[in-house]
Protein backbone atom coordinates (compact mmCIF):
# COMPACT_ATOMS: atom_id res chain seq x y z
CA UNK A 1 0.00 0.00 0.00
CA UNK A 2 1.51 3.56 -0.95
CA UNK A 3 1.50 5.26 2.37
CA UNK A 4 0.39 8.71 2.56
CA UNK A 5 3.07 10.37 3.54
CA UNK A 6 4.92 9.70 0.14
CA UNK A 7 2.10 10.61 -1.82
CA UNK A 8 3.89 13.64 -2.87
CA UNK A 9 6.37 11.67 -3.98
CA UNK A 10 4.70 9.34 -5.99
CA UNK A 11 2.80 11.57 -7.53
CA UNK A 12 5.57 13.66 -8.63
CA UNK A 13 7.13 10.37 -10.07
CA UNK A 14 4.04 9.88 -12.08
CA UNK A 15 4.20 13.46 -13.48
CA UNK A 16 7.36 13.42 -14.33
CA UNK A 17 6.84 9.77 -16.03
CA UNK A 18 4.02 11.29 -18.17
CA UNK A 19 5.92 14.66 -19.19
CA UNK A 20 8.65 12.44 -20.44
CA UNK A 21 6.86 10.40 -22.24
CA UNK A 22 4.44 13.32 -24.54
CA UNK A 23 7.61 15.11 -24.86
CA UNK A 24 9.81 12.37 -25.97
CA UNK A 25 13.59 14.13 -25.39
CA UNK A 26 14.88 15.84 -22.60
CA UNK A 27 17.70 18.19 -22.23
CA UNK A 28 20.58 17.63 -19.75
CA UNK A 29 18.22 18.41 -17.01
CA UNK A 30 17.56 17.93 -12.84
CA UNK A 31 14.03 18.44 -11.19
CA UNK A 32 14.37 18.34 -7.69
CA UNK A 33 12.16 18.70 -4.32
CA UNK A 34 12.50 18.72 -1.19
CA UNK A 35 9.48 16.93 1.55
CA UNK A 36 10.18 20.16 4.04
CA UNK A 37 11.61 23.40 2.69
CA UNK A 38 11.27 25.38 6.54
CA UNK A 39 12.32 23.59 9.18
CA UNK A 40 11.17 25.35 12.09
CA UNK A 41 13.09 25.11 15.43
CA UNK A 42 10.90 24.95 18.20
CA UNK A 43 10.49 23.60 21.48
CA UNK A 44 10.19 19.73 20.93
CA UNK A 45 12.92 20.48 18.05
CA UNK A 46 15.27 17.09 18.16
CA UNK A 47 16.80 17.34 14.17
CA UNK A 48 15.02 16.82 11.31
CA UNK A 49 14.92 14.47 8.43
CA UNK A 50 14.13 15.72 4.84
CA UNK A 51 13.31 14.22 1.92
CA UNK A 52 14.98 15.18 -1.61
CA UNK A 53 13.22 13.96 -4.18
CA UNK A 54 13.60 14.30 -8.01
CA UNK A 55 14.52 12.98 -11.65
CA UNK A 56 17.28 12.82 -14.20
CA UNK A 57 18.38 12.18 -17.53
CA UNK A 58 20.47 9.70 -17.25
CA UNK A 59 22.02 6.60 -18.69
CA UNK A 60 23.66 3.21 -16.63
CA UNK A 61 26.60 4.41 -14.62
CA UNK A 62 25.42 8.16 -14.00
CA UNK A 63 26.07 9.37 -10.77
CA UNK A 64 24.39 11.99 -8.32
CA UNK A 65 25.74 13.66 -5.13
CA UNK A 66 24.29 16.04 -2.96
CA UNK A 67 25.71 18.28 -1.27
CA UNK A 68 24.00 20.67 1.63
CA UNK A 69 25.92 23.45 2.98
CA UNK A 70 24.55 25.93 5.99
CA UNK A 71 25.83 29.05 6.79
CA UNK A 72 29.34 29.89 6.74
CA UNK A 73 31.32 31.51 9.47
CA UNK A 74 34.07 31.71 12.04
CA UNK A 75 35.16 28.32 14.24
CA UNK A 76 38.08 27.96 16.20
CA UNK A 77 40.54 25.15 16.99
CA UNK A 78 42.29 25.10 19.75
CA UNK A 79 44.95 23.07 21.14
CA UNK A 80 46.02 21.72 24.35
CA UNK A 81 49.26 22.03 25.77
CA UNK A 82 50.65 20.49 28.96
CA UNK A 83 51.70 23.84 31.12
CA UNK A 84 53.02 22.74 35.32
CA UNK A 85 51.38 19.46 34.62
CA UNK A 86 47.94 20.54 33.16
CA UNK A 87 46.81 20.21 29.86
CA UNK A 88 45.35 23.80 28.71
CA UNK A 89 44.45 25.76 25.33
CA UNK A 90 47.43 27.20 24.73
CA UNK A 91 47.34 27.54 20.51
CA UNK A 92 44.16 28.05 18.27
CA UNK A 93 43.64 28.90 14.85
CA UNK A 94 40.30 30.96 13.68
CA UNK A 95 38.89 29.41 10.09
CA UNK A 96 36.78 32.14 8.64
CA UNK A 97 33.91 30.98 5.81
CA UNK A 98 33.11 27.59 7.63
CA UNK A 99 29.74 25.81 6.61
CA UNK A 100 28.62 25.36 10.16
CA UNK A 101 26.62 22.51 8.77
CA UNK A 102 27.69 20.46 5.23
CA UNK A 103 26.70 17.22 4.37
CA UNK A 104 27.89 15.41 1.14
CA UNK A 105 25.87 12.07 -0.12
CA UNK A 106 26.52 10.19 -2.94
CA UNK A 107 25.20 7.06 -4.53
CA UNK A 108 28.44 5.28 -4.47
CA UNK A 109 31.78 6.48 -2.70
CA UNK A 110 32.67 9.66 -3.50
CA UNK A 111 36.23 7.98 -4.67
CA UNK A 112 34.45 5.99 -7.30
CA UNK A 113 32.58 9.19 -9.11
CA UNK A 114 35.36 11.26 -9.48
CA UNK A 115 39.18 11.32 -9.31
CA UNK A 116 41.28 13.30 -6.45
CA UNK A 117 41.78 16.40 -9.02
CA UNK A 118 38.60 17.03 -9.68
CA UNK A 119 37.22 16.33 -6.09
CA UNK A 120 40.24 19.06 -5.27
CA UNK A 121 38.61 21.62 -7.88
CA UNK A 122 35.24 20.91 -7.27
CA UNK A 123 35.53 21.05 -3.51
CA UNK A 124 33.93 18.18 -3.25
CA UNK A 125 35.03 15.92 -0.04
CA UNK A 126 35.17 17.58 3.68
CA UNK A 127 39.15 18.20 3.34
CA UNK A 128 39.08 19.71 -0.01
CA UNK A 129 36.97 22.87 1.01
CA UNK A 130 38.26 25.72 0.40
CA UNK A 131 38.31 27.18 4.05
CA UNK A 132 40.57 30.42 4.99
CA UNK A 133 42.68 30.89 8.43
CA UNK A 134 42.48 34.31 10.01
CA UNK A 135 44.81 36.85 8.51
CA UNK A 136 47.84 37.33 10.75
CA UNK A 137 47.84 33.56 11.82
CA UNK A 138 51.46 32.39 13.14
CA UNK A 139 50.97 28.45 12.74
CA UNK A 140 52.44 26.37 10.47
CA UNK A 141 51.66 23.36 10.30
CA UNK A 142 48.00 23.45 9.39
CA UNK A 143 47.65 20.01 7.97
CA UNK A 144 46.89 19.23 11.67
CA UNK A 145 44.73 21.72 12.58
CA UNK A 146 42.67 21.11 9.21
CA UNK A 147 42.14 17.65 10.31
CA UNK A 148 41.33 18.49 13.75
CA UNK A 149 38.79 21.08 12.49
CA UNK A 150 37.25 18.04 9.95
CA UNK A 151 37.30 15.52 13.03
CA UNK A 152 35.67 17.82 15.43
CA UNK A 153 33.09 18.89 12.94
CA UNK A 154 32.22 15.31 12.18
CA UNK A 155 32.15 14.62 15.76
CA UNK A 156 29.53 17.16 16.40
CA UNK A 157 27.36 15.59 13.63
CA UNK A 158 27.62 19.16 11.73
CA UNK A 159 29.57 17.56 9.16
CA UNK A 160 28.83 14.53 7.58
CA UNK A 161 29.79 12.00 4.41
CA UNK A 162 26.83 9.88 3.08
CA UNK A 163 28.44 7.58 0.87
CA UNK A 164 25.49 5.20 -0.54
CA UNK A 165 22.80 7.00 0.51
CA UNK A 166 21.32 8.90 -2.53
CA UNK A 167 19.47 6.15 -3.92
CA UNK A 168 19.12 5.97 -7.93
CA UNK A 169 15.79 4.43 -9.60
CA UNK A 170 16.21 3.28 -13.09
CA UNK A 171 18.78 5.95 -14.06
CA UNK A 172 15.49 8.67 -14.34
CA UNK A 173 15.12 8.81 -10.86
CA UNK A 174 16.70 9.76 -7.30
CA UNK A 175 16.24 10.18 -3.88
CA UNK A 176 17.87 10.96 -0.56
CA UNK A 177 17.14 11.79 2.98
CA UNK A 178 18.95 14.95 4.41
CA UNK A 179 19.84 14.38 8.31
CA UNK A 180 19.54 17.92 10.01
CA UNK A 181 21.11 17.70 13.82
CA UNK A 182 19.30 19.26 16.54
CA UNK A 183 22.11 21.40 17.21
CA UNK A 184 22.25 23.04 13.67
CA UNK A 185 22.37 26.71 13.54
CA UNK A 186 19.84 28.68 12.00
CA UNK A 187 20.33 30.37 8.19
CA UNK A 188 19.46 29.26 4.59
CA UNK A 189 20.88 25.51 3.55
CA UNK A 190 21.89 25.72 0.19
CA UNK A 191 21.31 22.15 -1.77
CA UNK A 192 23.14 21.34 -4.55
CA UNK A 193 22.27 18.32 -6.17
CA UNK A 194 25.28 17.28 -9.53
CA UNK A 195 24.68 14.99 -12.03
CA UNK A 196 27.93 13.11 -12.95
CA UNK A 197 28.51 10.81 -16.25
CA UNK A 198 31.83 9.08 -16.16
CA UNK A 199 33.50 11.73 -13.79
CA UNK A 200 32.34 14.61 -15.74
CA UNK A 201 29.78 17.22 -13.87
CA UNK A 202 26.67 17.25 -16.98
CA UNK A 203 24.27 19.30 -14.95
CA UNK A 204 23.24 20.70 -11.38
CA UNK A 205 20.39 21.93 -9.36
CA UNK A 206 19.83 24.15 -6.61
CA UNK A 207 17.01 24.22 -4.02
CA UNK A 208 16.98 25.65 -0.87
CA UNK A 209 16.18 24.84 3.12
CA UNK A 210 15.48 27.30 5.62
CA UNK A 211 15.83 26.98 9.25
CA UNK A 212 14.76 29.31 11.54
CA UNK A 213 13.71 29.66 15.14
CA UNK A 214 9.77 29.31 15.39
CA UNK A 215 7.27 30.11 18.05
CA UNK A 216 8.40 30.17 21.99
CA UNK A 217 11.84 29.49 21.68
CA UNK A 218 12.37 32.00 18.81
CA UNK A 219 10.29 34.41 21.52
CA UNK A 220 12.64 33.70 24.42
CA UNK A 221 15.56 33.77 22.50
CA UNK A 222 14.62 37.60 20.42
CA UNK A 223 14.02 38.94 23.51
CA UNK A 224 17.06 37.48 25.31
CA UNK A 225 18.74 39.50 22.50
CA UNK A 226 17.05 42.64 21.69
CA UNK A 227 15.52 43.01 25.77
CA UNK A 228 18.38 41.54 27.72
CA UNK A 229 18.37 43.70 30.81
CA UNK A 230 14.41 43.04 31.10
CA UNK A 231 14.69 39.80 30.54
CA UNK A 232 17.20 39.20 33.14
CA UNK A 233 15.23 40.81 35.47
CA UNK A 234 12.59 38.47 34.27
CA UNK A 235 14.41 35.14 34.74
CA UNK A 236 15.02 36.59 38.52
CA UNK A 237 11.54 37.67 39.74
CA UNK A 238 9.80 34.52 38.44
CA UNK A 239 12.69 32.23 40.22
CA UNK A 240 11.87 34.33 43.28
CA UNK A 241 8.14 33.76 42.92
CA UNK A 242 8.46 29.87 42.31
CA UNK A 243 10.65 29.81 45.33
CA UNK A 244 8.27 31.39 46.89
CA UNK A 245 5.50 29.86 45.57
CA UNK A 246 6.67 26.91 46.64
CA UNK A 247 7.33 27.89 50.27
CA UNK A 248 4.00 28.89 50.44
CA UNK A 249 2.82 25.26 49.33
CA UNK A 250 5.26 23.70 52.09
CA UNK A 251 4.11 25.15 54.72
CA UNK A 252 -0.06 24.13 54.12
CA UNK A 253 1.70 20.57 53.53
CA UNK B 1 3.04 19.44 4.21
CA UNK B 2 4.89 15.89 5.22
CA UNK B 3 6.73 16.38 8.10
CA UNK B 4 10.09 13.59 8.22
CA UNK B 5 10.61 14.73 12.13
CA UNK B 6 11.51 12.79 14.91
CA UNK B 7 9.64 14.31 17.35
CA UNK B 8 6.88 11.64 16.44
CA UNK B 9 8.42 9.62 18.00
CA UNK B 10 7.04 9.03 21.63
CA UNK B 11 10.22 8.26 23.65
CA UNK B 12 11.70 11.52 22.50
CA UNK B 13 8.46 13.61 23.76
CA UNK B 14 10.34 14.03 27.00
CA UNK B 15 12.89 16.31 25.63
CA UNK B 16 12.58 20.05 25.51
CA UNK B 17 14.90 22.40 22.69
CA UNK B 18 17.02 24.67 25.21
CA UNK B 19 16.46 28.30 23.22
CA UNK B 20 20.04 29.76 24.47
CA UNK B 21 22.09 26.83 24.99
CA UNK B 22 20.43 25.72 21.38
CA UNK B 23 20.17 22.33 21.64
CA UNK B 24 17.56 19.95 23.48
CA UNK B 25 17.79 18.10 26.78
CA UNK B 26 15.97 15.54 28.60
CA UNK B 27 13.02 17.11 30.87
CA UNK B 28 13.34 14.58 33.48
CA UNK B 29 16.68 14.19 34.27
CA UNK B 30 17.06 17.99 34.44
CA UNK B 31 14.65 17.94 37.16
CA UNK B 32 16.17 14.64 39.28
CA UNK B 33 19.18 16.97 39.04
CA UNK B 34 17.24 20.20 39.97
CA UNK B 35 15.76 17.82 43.08
CA UNK B 36 19.05 16.20 43.97
CA UNK B 37 21.54 19.46 44.49
CA UNK B 38 17.95 21.61 46.02
CA UNK B 39 18.11 18.54 48.72
CA UNK B 40 21.63 19.12 49.46
CA UNK B 41 21.18 22.80 49.38
CA UNK B 42 17.89 22.26 51.95
CA UNK B 43 20.27 20.02 54.36
CA UNK B 44 23.58 21.89 54.23
CA UNK B 45 23.04 25.10 52.82
CA UNK B 46 25.62 25.01 50.44
CA UNK B 47 26.12 22.87 47.34
CA UNK B 48 23.71 24.08 44.53
CA UNK B 49 25.94 25.43 42.24
CA UNK B 50 29.03 24.18 42.10
CA UNK B 51 27.61 20.75 41.26
CA UNK B 52 25.29 21.54 39.55
CA UNK B 53 27.62 23.55 36.70
CA UNK B 54 30.28 20.73 36.43
CA UNK B 55 27.03 18.68 35.63
CA UNK B 56 25.14 20.32 32.90
CA UNK B 57 28.87 21.05 31.57
CA UNK B 58 29.01 17.37 31.50
CA UNK B 59 25.80 16.73 29.70
CA UNK B 60 26.97 19.09 27.04
CA UNK B 61 25.27 22.58 27.84
CA UNK B 62 28.15 25.33 26.61
CA UNK B 63 30.10 26.34 29.75
CA UNK B 64 28.78 30.14 29.50
CA UNK B 65 25.52 29.24 29.65
CA UNK B 66 25.49 26.73 32.35
CA UNK B 67 27.32 29.12 34.85
CA UNK B 68 24.82 31.75 33.74
CA UNK B 69 21.55 29.77 33.98
CA UNK B 70 23.05 28.02 37.16
CA UNK B 71 22.94 31.76 38.86
CA UNK B 72 19.51 31.83 37.75
CA UNK B 73 18.04 28.56 38.82
CA UNK B 74 19.92 29.92 42.72
CA UNK B 75 17.48 32.54 43.31
CA UNK B 76 14.22 30.31 43.82
CA UNK B 77 15.74 27.64 45.92
CA UNK B 78 17.53 30.78 47.83
CA UNK B 79 14.13 32.41 48.16
CA UNK B 80 12.56 29.43 49.57
CA UNK B 81 15.72 28.12 51.34
CA UNK B 82 15.23 31.81 53.64
CA UNK B 83 11.38 31.77 54.37
CA UNK B 84 11.52 28.30 55.92
CA UNK B 85 15.44 29.28 58.23
CA UNK B 86 13.55 32.71 59.00
CA UNK B 87 10.31 31.05 60.23
CA UNK B 88 12.62 29.74 62.68
CA UNK B 89 14.72 32.62 63.29
CA UNK B 90 18.21 30.97 61.69
CA UNK B 91 18.86 34.47 59.78
CA UNK B 92 21.15 37.45 61.12
CA UNK B 93 19.70 39.91 58.55
CA UNK B 94 22.25 42.35 59.47
CA UNK B 95 25.28 40.34 58.76
CA UNK B 96 23.40 39.37 55.52
CA UNK B 97 22.95 43.07 54.82
CA UNK B 98 26.65 43.38 54.87
CA UNK B 99 28.13 40.35 53.16
CA UNK B 100 25.54 41.29 50.23
CA UNK B 101 26.80 44.72 49.81
CA UNK B 102 30.26 43.66 49.20
CA UNK B 103 28.83 40.38 47.41
CA UNK B 104 26.87 42.50 44.64
CA UNK B 105 30.16 44.75 44.26
CA UNK B 106 31.90 41.01 44.35
CA UNK B 107 29.38 39.49 41.12
CA UNK B 108 29.93 42.34 39.18
CA UNK B 109 33.69 42.48 39.04
CA UNK B 110 33.36 38.45 38.36
CA UNK B 111 31.22 39.08 35.35
CA UNK B 112 33.57 41.33 34.00
CA UNK B 113 36.50 39.11 34.50
CA UNK B 114 34.03 36.25 32.86
CA UNK B 115 33.85 38.30 29.61
CA UNK B 116 37.41 39.02 29.30
CA UNK B 117 38.31 35.21 29.98
CA UNK B 118 36.08 34.17 27.66
CA UNK B 119 37.93 36.39 24.97
CA UNK B 120 41.21 35.19 25.60
CA UNK B 121 39.85 31.18 25.35
CA UNK B 122 40.92 30.18 28.78
CA UNK B 123 37.26 30.84 30.62
CA UNK B 124 37.02 26.62 30.65
CA UNK B 125 40.50 26.73 32.15
CA UNK B 126 40.06 29.41 34.77
CA UNK B 127 36.79 27.48 35.96
CA UNK B 128 38.08 24.18 36.11
CA UNK B 129 41.23 25.34 37.95
CA UNK B 130 39.49 27.25 40.22
CA UNK B 131 37.23 24.62 41.12
CA UNK B 132 39.96 22.03 42.00
CA UNK B 133 42.04 24.62 44.19
CA UNK B 134 38.76 25.95 46.56
CA UNK B 135 36.49 22.63 46.21
CA UNK B 136 39.86 20.98 47.80
CA UNK B 137 40.67 23.71 50.09
CA UNK B 138 37.21 23.98 51.30
CA UNK B 139 36.97 19.94 51.54
CA UNK B 140 39.36 19.36 53.56
CA UNK B 141 39.10 22.03 56.10
CA UNK B 142 35.36 20.62 56.34
CA UNK B 143 36.37 16.83 56.69
CA UNK B 144 39.09 17.37 59.35
CA UNK B 145 36.18 19.21 61.29
CA UNK B 146 33.32 17.46 61.18
CA UNK B 147 35.79 14.46 62.33
CA UNK B 148 37.17 16.08 65.20
CA UNK B 149 34.04 16.94 66.21
CA UNK B 150 32.78 13.45 65.98
CA UNK B 151 35.78 12.00 67.32
CA UNK B 152 35.66 14.53 70.15
CA UNK B 153 31.78 13.33 71.04
CA UNK B 154 32.14 10.12 70.98
CA UNK B 155 35.07 10.56 73.76
CA UNK B 156 32.36 11.93 75.72
CA UNK B 157 33.98 15.53 75.74
CA UNK B 158 30.81 18.34 75.02
CA UNK B 159 33.20 21.15 76.32
CA UNK B 160 31.84 24.53 74.74
CA UNK B 161 34.28 26.14 75.06
CA UNK B 162 34.81 29.96 73.83
CA UNK B 163 32.06 31.00 71.45
CA UNK B 164 34.74 31.84 68.47
CA UNK B 165 38.62 32.29 68.14
CA UNK B 166 39.33 35.88 68.30
CA UNK B 167 42.37 36.72 65.87
CA UNK B 168 43.50 39.91 64.03
CA UNK B 169 40.88 40.02 61.72
CA UNK B 170 38.29 41.06 64.35
CA UNK B 171 40.87 44.37 65.41
CA UNK B 172 40.37 45.84 62.44
CA UNK B 173 38.01 49.33 61.84
CA UNK B 174 34.49 50.33 61.53
CA UNK B 175 33.27 47.90 64.79
CA UNK B 176 30.12 47.14 64.36
CA UNK B 177 27.59 44.75 66.60
CA UNK B 178 25.58 42.17 65.04
CA UNK B 179 23.18 41.17 68.04
CA UNK B 180 21.84 38.21 66.41
CA UNK B 181 25.01 36.09 65.81
CA UNK B 182 26.73 37.82 69.49
CA UNK B 183 29.47 39.02 67.42
CA UNK B 184 30.97 42.28 67.72
CA UNK B 185 33.73 42.68 64.84
CA UNK B 186 34.78 45.17 61.59
CA UNK B 187 32.14 45.35 59.15
CA UNK B 188 35.01 45.64 56.50
CA UNK B 189 35.66 41.52 57.23
CA UNK B 190 32.34 40.32 56.50
CA UNK B 191 32.07 43.22 53.12
CA UNK B 192 35.51 41.50 51.77
CA UNK B 193 34.51 38.04 52.58
CA UNK B 194 31.23 39.38 50.41
CA UNK B 195 33.47 40.89 47.50
CA UNK B 196 35.61 37.78 47.13
CA UNK B 197 33.05 35.39 47.03
CA UNK B 198 31.12 37.31 44.89
CA UNK B 199 33.56 37.34 42.60
CA UNK B 200 34.12 33.41 42.32
CA UNK B 201 29.81 33.13 42.09
CA UNK B 202 30.17 35.08 39.12
CA UNK B 203 33.16 32.99 37.50
CA UNK B 204 32.12 29.52 38.83
CA UNK B 205 28.52 29.69 38.15
CA UNK B 206 28.02 29.37 41.87
CA UNK B 207 26.05 30.75 44.59
CA UNK B 208 29.08 31.05 46.54
CA UNK B 209 27.65 28.80 49.71
CA UNK B 210 30.53 26.19 49.69
CA UNK B 211 32.95 29.25 50.12
CA UNK B 212 30.73 31.69 52.74
CA UNK B 213 29.74 29.08 54.96
CA UNK B 214 33.05 28.17 56.33
CA UNK B 215 34.08 31.94 56.18
CA UNK B 216 31.05 32.47 58.11
CA UNK B 217 31.96 29.66 61.14
CA UNK B 218 35.81 29.96 60.57
CA UNK B 219 36.61 33.44 60.00
CA UNK B 220 33.63 35.60 61.55
CA UNK B 221 32.78 32.86 64.50
CA UNK B 222 28.97 33.12 63.54
CA UNK B 223 26.62 30.49 65.55
CA UNK B 224 26.11 27.13 62.98
CA UNK B 225 22.61 27.17 63.48
CA UNK B 226 22.77 30.82 61.83
CA UNK B 227 24.95 30.58 59.09
CA UNK B 228 22.76 28.06 56.49
CA UNK B 229 20.00 30.66 56.36
CA UNK B 230 22.50 34.11 56.19
CA UNK B 231 24.01 32.78 53.41
CA UNK B 232 21.32 31.74 51.50
CA UNK B 233 20.05 35.23 52.36
CA UNK B 234 23.07 36.93 50.62
CA UNK B 235 23.11 34.32 47.83
CA UNK B 236 19.89 35.87 45.99
CA UNK B 237 21.21 39.33 46.03
CA UNK B 238 24.67 37.82 44.43
CA UNK B 239 22.96 35.44 42.61
CA UNK B 240 20.05 37.83 40.89
CA UNK B 241 22.74 40.50 40.53
CA UNK B 242 25.02 37.80 38.16
CA UNK B 243 21.79 36.58 36.59
CA UNK B 244 20.77 40.13 35.40
CA UNK B 245 24.29 41.00 34.46
CA UNK B 246 25.07 37.57 32.73
CA UNK B 247 21.57 38.05 31.03
CA UNK B 248 22.65 42.03 29.35
CA UNK B 249 26.35 41.71 28.92
CA UNK B 250 26.48 38.16 27.37
CA UNK B 251 22.78 36.78 26.46
CA UNK B 252 23.36 33.27 28.36
CA UNK B 253 21.00 33.11 30.20
CA UNK B 254 18.60 30.09 29.41
CA UNK B 255 15.71 30.63 31.20
CA UNK B 256 14.32 27.40 30.32
CA UNK B 257 16.73 25.54 31.63
CA UNK B 258 17.24 27.27 34.68
CA UNK B 259 12.91 27.03 35.17
CA UNK B 260 13.06 23.10 35.00
CA UNK B 261 16.05 23.09 37.56
CA UNK B 262 14.57 25.27 39.67
CA UNK B 263 11.33 23.31 39.71
CA UNK B 264 13.19 20.49 40.81
CA UNK B 265 15.66 22.30 43.40
CA UNK B 266 12.49 23.91 45.47
CA UNK B 267 10.72 20.86 46.57
CA UNK B 268 14.52 18.98 46.83
CA UNK B 269 15.55 22.45 49.25
CA UNK B 270 12.21 21.86 51.15
CA UNK B 271 12.35 18.55 52.14
CA UNK B 272 15.88 19.18 53.40
CA UNK B 273 15.53 22.10 55.04
CA UNK B 274 12.57 19.50 57.05
CA UNK B 275 15.62 17.08 58.14
CA UNK B 276 18.21 19.97 59.08
CA UNK B 277 17.26 19.71 62.57
CA UNK B 278 16.83 16.07 62.71
CA UNK B 279 20.41 15.10 61.07
CA UNK B 280 23.08 16.06 63.00
CA UNK B 281 25.39 18.47 61.99
CA UNK B 282 28.44 17.30 61.79
CA UNK B 283 27.24 14.48 59.69
CA UNK B 284 25.89 16.32 56.88
CA UNK B 285 29.47 18.13 56.90
CA UNK B 286 31.17 14.87 56.89
CA UNK B 287 29.00 13.64 53.92
CA UNK B 288 29.31 16.86 52.11
CA UNK B 289 33.39 17.06 52.61
CA UNK B 290 33.42 13.73 50.90
CA UNK B 291 31.01 15.27 48.03
CA UNK B 292 33.14 18.24 47.54
CA UNK B 293 36.44 16.14 47.60
CA UNK B 294 35.32 13.86 44.45
CA UNK B 295 33.99 16.45 43.01
CA UNK B 296 37.50 18.12 42.87
CA UNK B 297 39.33 15.17 42.24
CA UNK B 298 37.10 14.52 39.28
CA UNK B 299 38.35 17.94 37.68
CA UNK B 300 41.39 17.35 38.81
CA UNK B 301 42.09 14.47 36.61
CA UNK B 302 40.28 15.60 33.66
CA UNK B 303 42.98 18.71 34.19
CA UNK B 304 46.53 16.13 34.67
CA UNK B 305 44.73 13.31 32.12
CA UNK B 306 46.11 13.28 28.79
CA UNK B 307 43.31 14.41 26.40
CA UNK B 308 42.17 12.24 23.83
CA UNK B 309 42.03 14.58 21.55
CA UNK B 310 44.60 17.66 21.85
CA UNK B 311 42.38 19.51 19.27
CA UNK B 312 38.73 21.29 20.30
CA UNK B 313 36.73 23.78 18.28
CA UNK B 314 34.42 27.17 19.42
CA UNK B 315 31.84 27.28 16.40
CA UNK B 316 30.88 30.51 17.01
CA UNK B 317 27.55 32.01 16.69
Amino acid sequence: MIKMKHFRYYLFVIIFSISLSIEGKTENQIVADLSQENVKISTNFLGAKILLFGAYDGKPGDDIIVIVTGRKGLVTVQKKEKKFGMWVNTKKINYINTPKYLSISSNRPLKEILDENTQKSSQIGLNFLNIRTQPGSKILNNENWREALTRNMIISKLWSVNENSVILNKNALFRSYLNLPSNVTVGKFEVKILHYRSGKLISTEKSTINVSKSGFSAQIYNIAQNYSTLYGIFAVLLAVLIGWGTNLIFRKV
Amino acid sequence: MFYYNYTNNKENSMYIYLPIAEQPIHSLAILGVGTFLGLIMGLVGVGGGFLLTPILMFLGIPPPVAVASVANQLVAPSVSGVLSHWKRSNVDFKMGTVLLVGGVIGSSIGVILFNFLGKIGQLDFVIKSSYVIFLSLIGTLMLYESLRLILRKRKGKVSRGKLHQHNWLHGLPFKTRFRKSKLYISILLPILIGVIVGILAAIMGVGGGFIIVPAMIYLLGMPTSLVVGTSLFQIIFVAANTTILQASQNQTVDIVLATILLLGSVVGVQIGAKFTNIIKGEYLRLILSAIIILVSLKLLADLITVPSDYFSIIIHR
